[in-house]
């Protein structure tokens, strides 16, 4: 037996996985080689080392996490399911499913014929256009959970929404509208301030800046409302100050958030503001 | 119910049985994350995605083969994924910092400590690939023939690789150390 087979199995020695003739055999090649003795001596150490090394362990959220995406994608696929008689479906959602369900067939016809040439691809592969296709179909069956999440009773459900929003590199106009309703009717403050901050990404869009702006005055909250006017000064939306003079001279909204406006028309004009009475 | 029973489940459209597979793979699966990232929420939110991937690619998984190493397969392509998107992020053993500088070096508890840190720093030095598989081979006791049927390669390939990654490691940790077992 040469050194070299021998060290190859030092592993599954001191994994305990080596059987018995193959164990016998390494030992009586270790009494007469002292280099492979230093060399079990040295991995032994390490390999008893690494029990020291502990990592924490998943806490029980992880569960419920799992379990709110698994509840949402059984929702989704029954609507795919039942596709050719759609239910009559009420509220501002309803005249997105058919979209979703279309969306949704065609994920799960296209997605699965990717995913075997996907875990095939070696590390360091430039992935292909059939990689890419796979990504996207990911990505329109996370807009259909956080589409699905962000329609759920639960105020932290939904915020999981807003946050699995954010995590789609390039969300539909069904996911900014499914935001621009949070920021405008959620119960919850703060899935509207988090509705608020996801929206960034659709900055590039006129009629979501338009409809933010729009959203200020409507708020009950004035974190929100503070928080839409910092978006706007953070996507330097210059053409909005107008609207921000306006609202900073308004006497019905609350004065901490007129000062803010005051603050954002200056950042947006670089011109100095005389501050509202 | 065995893994690939149940697994055979969800594929023929009984979805909601992969909980009974979230529950019994979630764990270790964690752990595994958490060895190559050293980062809770990253790790769960990896967890997440491979399970998220499990349910909408389940028509993919090859009922005769083993669910483990199919799911190790998925969290493989997860994580390559991840480490493509946050390239230059350098991940950093969370028990560093748990080294108190009051112990004397003689302190046993102290000295078992430090080794820890060391090994974890050793660790998280080493290239992916030959972290992975010792993550695999000495933490989620996955066996070699499961090893090489997430890698794709030959069982003799990965017991090469498994020894290669342990004695680069070894290397790492004496040299960060400043000694040599005897």
């Amino acid at each position: 037996m040469n050194c070299e087979r021998v060290r190859e199995q030092i592993p599954e020695l001191l994994a305990g996985r080596l059987d018995k003739a193959a164990r016998e055999n390494l030992v009586e090649h270790l009494e007469t080689c002292a280099n492979c003795r230093t060399e079990v001596a040295e991995l032994n150490a390490v390999w008893r080392a690494l029990e020291s090394i502990k990592v924490a362990e998943a806490e029980p959220g992880m569960k419920a996490r799992f379990m709110e995406v698994l509840e949402a994608y059984k929702a989704g696929a029954g609507q795919v399911v039942e596709m050719p008689k759609p239910k009559a479906r009420g509220g501002w959602f309803g005249g997105m499913h058919p979209a979703w369900q279309a969306g949704m067939a065609a994920a799960l016809l296209i997605g699965g014929v990717f995913v075997g040439r996907e875990a095939a691809r070696p590390p360091g592969n430039t992935p292909g256009p059939e990689v890419a296709q796979l990504k996207g179909e990911i990505e329109s069956l996370r807009q259909l959970v956080a589409l699905s999440m962000l329609q759920q009773q639960s105020p932290s459900a939904r915020l999981r929404g807003v946050s699995y929003s954010e995590a789609i590199a390039q969300p539909d106009e069904q996911v900014e509208q499914a935001l621009l309703y949070a920021v405008n009717h959620d119960s919850n403050v703060n899935v509207r301030l988090s509705a608020v901050d996801a929206l960034q990404k659709f900055a590039g869009s006129p009629a979501v800046v338009t409809a933010m702006v729009q959203a200020i005055p409507v708020q009950d909250s004035p974190l929100v409302q503070i928080a839409l006017i910092d978006m706007l000064v953070q996507i330097n939306a210059k053409t909005e100050a107008p609207a921000l003079v306006k609202l900073s001279m308004d006497g019905q909204v609350d004065d901490v958030v007129r000062q803010r406006a005051v603050w954002a028309v200056e950042k947006l004009t670089g011109q100095k503001q005389e501050k509202s009475k | 119910m065995e893994d690939e029973l149940v697994m055979r489940e969800v594929r023929a459209g009984d979805v909601g049985r992969l909980e009974e597979l979230f529950d019994r793979h979630s764990p270790a699966l964690f752990r595994y994350f958490m060895y190559l990232t050293s980062n809770r929420s990253v790790s769960e939110d990896l967890v997440q995605e491979v399970f998220f991937r499990i349910l909408k690619y389940r028509h993919t998984y090859q009922p005769e083969s083993s669910f483990r190493a199919w799911m190790y397969q998925v969290g493989r392509n997860v994580y390559m994924d991840h480490i493509g998107r946050n390239k230059g992020e350098v991940a950093l053993p969370e028990e560093a910092s748990q080294v108190r500088s009051n112990e004397t070096p003689a302190d046993r508890e102290f000295q078992r400590k430090q080794e820890a840190v060391l090994l974890r720093r050793a660790l998280a030095a080493m290239p992916d690939e030959k972290r992975e598989v010792l993550i695999m081979s000495r933490f989620q006791d996955l066996k070699y023939d499961e090893i090489a049927a997430v890698l794709k390669c030959e069982v003799g390939t990965v017991k090469v690789r498994v020894y290669r990654a342990l004695r680069e490691l070894a290397d790492r940790f004496f040299a960060l150390s400043g000694e040599r077992a005897s």
